[in-house]
């Protein structure tokens, strides 16, 4: 509860430019560009809508990571404090899914799976929960390479997890491609629809965790790296590596 | 202290169940209209008497404390530990017992308006975006749609005065809702399931069903006319309408 | 206290992390937000107040355009005005003045929030360019908000920025009431204020993220062609309305507890008074809610075929909120007691808030009890309901907080004369406005209905209604210039100018500048803001 002292602070405002940037980013590359391809159907739009939000995204995000490097922030060590709080209202996020899918499936009785629903390979779920988990144990070992101030290691096992994370993407495509080739798409009944929609939100995750991955590497090239954002990738990591667990459990195995 | 607590909470609970029983015990049947009716008053009461206790003790210390110079301050009580607590639990107490006896009213209220009556009439109600479709246990059908072809707009739904009526409800497209105030009755529509309402038309009346669940452009000219007829009339009606849907 | 005076840099307030600014900026987006959702109000008061089209030359023009408006009007007031108003502005700006802090823990997350939130209001306020606005209601049920030829993927995208702000803007401040309060700030010390907006996050870092996912369903539904709320391919109709509603109820405390706790600094400082029975309102009452706030939505599906036993537990669930609330409510009018009552301005808003409050309260009563909402749900009697208790109770409090805090925010004092002829304005408008819509829903006048020709005797109450929103409306424009002119040249005020206790006007200058505080805060073990009495 107590705060370190603040007078560096006191005597000028504090900007940045990179949350703007890179919330009118999302503005252009998501919302946007969405309703331009799916609501009006209109490709050159949308490819201007992303072409300007993509961009603006990776500009402010960069921005953002590079102050984390070179500010001292108002308090130190902050965001791991901060990460659980965010991390509650993920599972909150991930629990409107599940319940949905457990209202729908239990009030269908015997009549599910829906018409239309595909035999599920049961094996691929297992090895993508496999390379999920090694990837959590990958990041770990990184992290102590860096708490050792070993950086040469810390890139290797960092890099060994982003390509783990890769694999697990490349997984989830496969089933999909291979899934959508048996006639089984989002659109073919409300089993599908859940199924897409919570493994994709899942991959969606995976993603967004890589993506800290790389931010966090590509410093580290030049040896630097920010105590808080390794950590809080690693948690990050790690929650969306529990999350999958219940994924599979529920969506594979039930 | 600790007995007023437990008396309060008897009175609360003993009063509640009560009231719960009474109804389950009388023998007239009611419907939902009239313990609607018999049950707001006994709620606005009670709603007139909590608002008037904490709106008239706002006046009164807003008249009798303002301040007598522009440096003076509140004296407002400090209170001690156990005055703390008694602050919290005797309020709450009370405020439960309300909570309980309005519970407890509402859930009587509640059964008559679930419980249908056995000899009650039954009609299929269909809505769709925008108009109404009844049909009668014989298989007879009527209808309203505001904007019916050259002004046809249909009858609406007809009803024997005196014959509780239960309407069988579902929908073609999207949620309406079947809402009649005459008879303070109201629940939706939906695609995929049937739900139900039942009313009691004791005499002859022209009332209206409105859609109260938004629908859409028309949501508002989704209505049709409710008449309850003397039982001589109803048959003649429903005679001229089973003809008129043979005849195609 | 003196400061030295800045030049406005423009870069600074666009780029700024500074919370204060960031408070301001949420502050006038929110205000944009109620404008324009105010006129769109206005409009839908003008069209019924007399039978038949009045703003439309036929039936489907009119009913198109109202459901427009009035989509805008529900959706805005609500996500883009009152929640922002309040968790965004006033946690903003005040939140670490009263506990001491420098700024908030991450002030780049903060920044990033507002410009969320901004984008939000772009998506919401797009809908006027767009040819086919959305026209949902803000409850945007399925499968009318999926068959519609309107663009429901506008309405998604508002919910998902403005909640994604919300909860990042959560996370933000339980950081920092918990780690940053100035040593010495013990839990019983806080602010009223500050205790409300914790619980209010509290709520939304929770109960958020179901309105996401399920506004993502709808989205899929309609666009990616999902099937989650249609029945015949083993879907759900019902799904979307239990999740919007188990979001969309402890909304409506986000919005509650933060406008009371706002009353409470006002009502202490203008009465000079210790808050009454302070442990009991911040535990039993603020966390009661808390806690009783995500148990209660089927209240709102009463009339929708919910199973019989869900809609009767629920009531008595929804009726036991009564003692959390209750018990706010006995500190809140004990605050009164043996107070030292002055009437400047924003007090005048606090004391109409105290009626407002309780007959918005009070009538949610017959709500909750499911076999008078059997008659009642989806009349005009559900909006008079939450105009008192939302569109004016909560309202009046951003109001208050404005006004209370104006001094801070400028440096400036606010015009009193037209402050106080707004301020009656407003008041008399509102009652006129919306007691009609009592006794019309209590009579059956349905809700979101432009046409109500079945019901002739109505047009009466709907043309007094729609007088006294233009009574509001010029109440409002009053205040909200009168606002913005005194920001410009107002008389400057003195440091303290209701010799408040509290650490925002005690420990620093009009308005703040950058780091807050001239020197860190330390406050005394037996310190509260609201010690009148010493
Ligand atoms: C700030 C917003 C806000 C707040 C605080 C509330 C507070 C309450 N609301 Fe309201 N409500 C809305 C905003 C709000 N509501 C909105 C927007 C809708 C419509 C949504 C839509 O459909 O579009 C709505 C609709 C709504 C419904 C659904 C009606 C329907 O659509 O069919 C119900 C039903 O139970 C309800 C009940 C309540 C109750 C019981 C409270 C309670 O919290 C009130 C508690 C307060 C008091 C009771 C007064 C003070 C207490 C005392 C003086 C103590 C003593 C009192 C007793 C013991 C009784 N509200
Ligand atoms: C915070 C919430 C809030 C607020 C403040 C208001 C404020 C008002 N509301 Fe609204 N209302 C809702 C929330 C709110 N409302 C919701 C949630 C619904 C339900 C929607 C649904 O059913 O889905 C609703 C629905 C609703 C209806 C129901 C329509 C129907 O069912 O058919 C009506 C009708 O009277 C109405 C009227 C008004 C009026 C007259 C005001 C007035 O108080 C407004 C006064 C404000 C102004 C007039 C703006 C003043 C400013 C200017 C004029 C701009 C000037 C510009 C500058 C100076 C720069 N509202
Ligand atoms: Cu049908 Cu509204
Ligand atoms: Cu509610």
């Amino acid at each position: 509860m107590s705060q370190s002292s603040t007078s560096q602070h006191v005597h000028h405002w504090e900007v940045s430019w990179a949350p703007m940037v890179a919330t009118f980013g999302i503005l252009f590359a998501l919302p946007l560009a969405f309703s331009a391809y799916f609501v009006y159907e209109n490709t050159l739009l949308t490819v201007i809508f992303a072409g300007i939000g993509t961009p603006m995204m990776l500009a402010g995000i960069a921005k953002w990571v590079s102050e984390t490097l070179h500010e001292k922030p108002l308090i130190e060590g902050m965001s791991p404090v901060g990460l659980p709080y965010f991390i509650v209202s993920e599972v909150f996020i991930f629990l409107g899914f599940f319940v949905s899918y457990w209202a729908m499936r239990l009030s269908a009785g015997n009549a599910w799976p829906p018409e239309g629903t595909p035999e599920f390979n049961t094996q691929l779920p297992i090895i993508m929960t496999v390379i999920l988990v090694a990837s959590s144990i990958t990041y770990h070992v990184a992290e102590e390479k860096y708490e050792h101030n070993d950086f040469p290691g810390f890139r290797k096992w960092l890099i060994i997890s982003i390509a783990l994370g890769l694999i697990f993407l490349g997984c989830t495509f496969y089933e999909y491609n291979h899934l959508l080739h048996q006639g089984f798409a989002p659109s073919t009944n409300a089993f599908s629809s859940i199924f897409y929609s919570i493994t994709g939100f899942h991959a969606s995750h995976v993603i967004v965790g890589l993506g800290v991955f790389i931010a966090i590497l590509i410093p580290a090239f030049s040896n630097k790296a920010h105590k808080s954002l390794v950590f809080c990738g690693g948690v990050y990591w790690h929650f969306v590596d529990v999350v999958w667990f219940f994924v599979a459990s529920q969506v594979y195995f039930w | 202290m600790k007995k007023m607590l437990t008396a309060l909470t008897w009175i609360g609970l003993i009063m509640s169940s009560a009231i719960a029983m009474a109804s389950d015990s009388a023998g007239v049947i009611k419907d939902p209209a009239e313990s609607w009716k018999h049950l707001w008053m006994e709620v606005m009461i009670d709603l007139y008497i909590m608002g008037g206790i904490f709106g008239a003790l706002a006046i009164y210390w807003l008249i009798k404390y303002r301040a007598k110079s522009p440096d003076a301050v509140g004296k407002g009580p400090k209170l001690t530990r156990s005055q703390r607590w008694a602050w919290a639990i005797v309020p709450c107490v009370l405020f439960l017992a309300d909570d309980l006896y309005l519970g407890a009213s509402g859930w009587s209220a509640w059964n008559v308006y679930r419980n249908v009556p056995e000899n009650a009439m039954e009609v299929k109600v269909t809505g769709r975006m925008w108009n109404w479709e009844f049909e009668y246990e014989d298989g007879t059908t009527s209808s309203y749609d505001v904007d019916g072809d050259e002004g046809e707009k249909g009858d609406g739904l007809v009803v024997p005065v005196g014959t509780p009526v239960v309407l069988r409800m579902t929908s073609e497209d999207v949620v309406h809702s079947f809402g009649i105030t005459e008879y303070r009755v109201k629940e939706d529509l939906m695609p995929g399931r049937i739900t139900y309402i039942w009313f009691y038309p004791k005499k002859e009346a022209e009332s209206w069903v409105t859609c109260t669940e938004f629908c859409g452009a028309n949501h508002s000219r989704m209505y049709a006319p409710i008449k309850a007829v003397p039982a001589a009339k109803y048959q003649e009606w429903i005679a001229k309408r089973a003809k008129e849907e043979a005849e195609g | 206290m003196s400061k030295k005076s800045e030049k406005f840099n423009l870069s600074e307030w666009i780029f700024t992390t500074d919370h204060k600014r960031i408070g301001v900026m949420y502050l006038i987006g929110s205000i944009a937000a109620f404008s324009v959702a105010g006129v769109m109000a206005i409009l839908i008061r003008i069209e019924q107040s007399s039978l038949g089209p009045t703003l439309a030359a036929d039936a489907m023009t009119a009913g198109q355009q109202y459901n427009q408006w009035l989509y805008f009007h529900g959706a805005a007031m609500i996500l883009a005005f009152l929640i922002p108003g309040l968790t965004g502005f006033a946690a903003n700006y005040f939140l670490p003045l009263m506990i001491g802090a420098a700024d908030v823990a991450f002030p780049r997350i903060n920044a990033l929030s507002v410009w969320l939130f901004w984008a939000g209001i772009i998506v919401a306020l797009l809908g006027f360019v767009i040819p086919d606005a959305p026209d949902i209601m803000w409850t945007g049920y399925p499968p009318y908000s999926i068959l519609t030829g309107g663009n429901t993927a506008f309405y998604v995208f508002t919910v998902h920025l403005l909640g994604f702000a919300s909860i990042l803007g959560a996370v933000n401040f339980l950081v920092t009431v918990i780690y940053m309060r100035a040593p010495g700030m013990g839990w019983n010390q806080l602010n009223m204020f500050v205790w409300s907006t914790v619980t209010a996050f509290v709520i939304q870092l929770v109960f958020v993220p179901v309105l996401a996912a399920a506004v993502t369903m709808l989205l899929f539904d309609k666009y990616l062609g999902t099937h989650f709320f249609d029945p015949s391919a083993g879907g759900d109709v019902l799904l979307y309305q239990n999740l919007f509603w188990f979001y969309s109820h402890p909304a409506v405390y986000v919005i509650l507890l933060p406008a009371l706790g706002i009353l409470y600094e006002v009502v202490a400082t203008f009465s000079k008074n210790r808050i009454f029975n302070y442990k009991a309102a911040v535990y039993g009452g603020m966390w009661g809610v808390v806690l009783i706030s995500g148990e209660v939505w089927v209240h709102h599906l009463y009339v929708s075929g919910m199973p019989d036993w869900i809609r009767i537990g629920q009531m008595i669930s929804t009726l036991l909120i009564s003692l959390p609330v209750g018990l706010l409510a006995i500190s809140l009018f004990g605050t009164l007691y043996k107070g030292a009552i002055t009437f400047e301005l924003p007090m005048k808003y606090a004391v109409s808030c105290l009626f407002l409050f309780l007959i918005g309260g009070l009538t949610g009563i017959p709500l909750a009890i499911t076999a008078l909402d059997l008659h009642l749900s989806d009349t005009s009697f559900i909006h008079a309901h939450f105009h008192y208790i939302m569109g004016i109770f909560a309202t009046f409090s951003v109001f208050a907080a404005v006004y209370y805090w104006f001094p801070k925010m400028t440096g400036k004092m606010y015009n009193d004369k037209w402050g106080t002829i707004g301020f009656w304005l407003n008041f008399i408008g509102v009652n006129v406005t919306f007691m009609p819509l009592f006794k019309i829903g209590v009579d059956g006048m349905p809700r979101r209905y432009w046409n109500y020709e079945m019901f002739p005797q109505f047009e009466t109450w709907h043309y007094i209604a729609m007088l006294g929103a233009l009574l509001v409306a010029s109440g409002m424009i009053i205040t909200i210039l009168n606002w913005i002119m005194s920001a410009m040249n107002g008389k400057k005020s003195v440091d303290n100018p209701w010799k408040s206790k509290s650490l925002e006007w005690t420990h620093t200058v009009n308005p703040p500048g950058p780091g807050n505080f001239l020197k860190d805060v330390k406050v005394a073990d037996d310190w509260t803001p609201y010690d009148y009495g010493k």
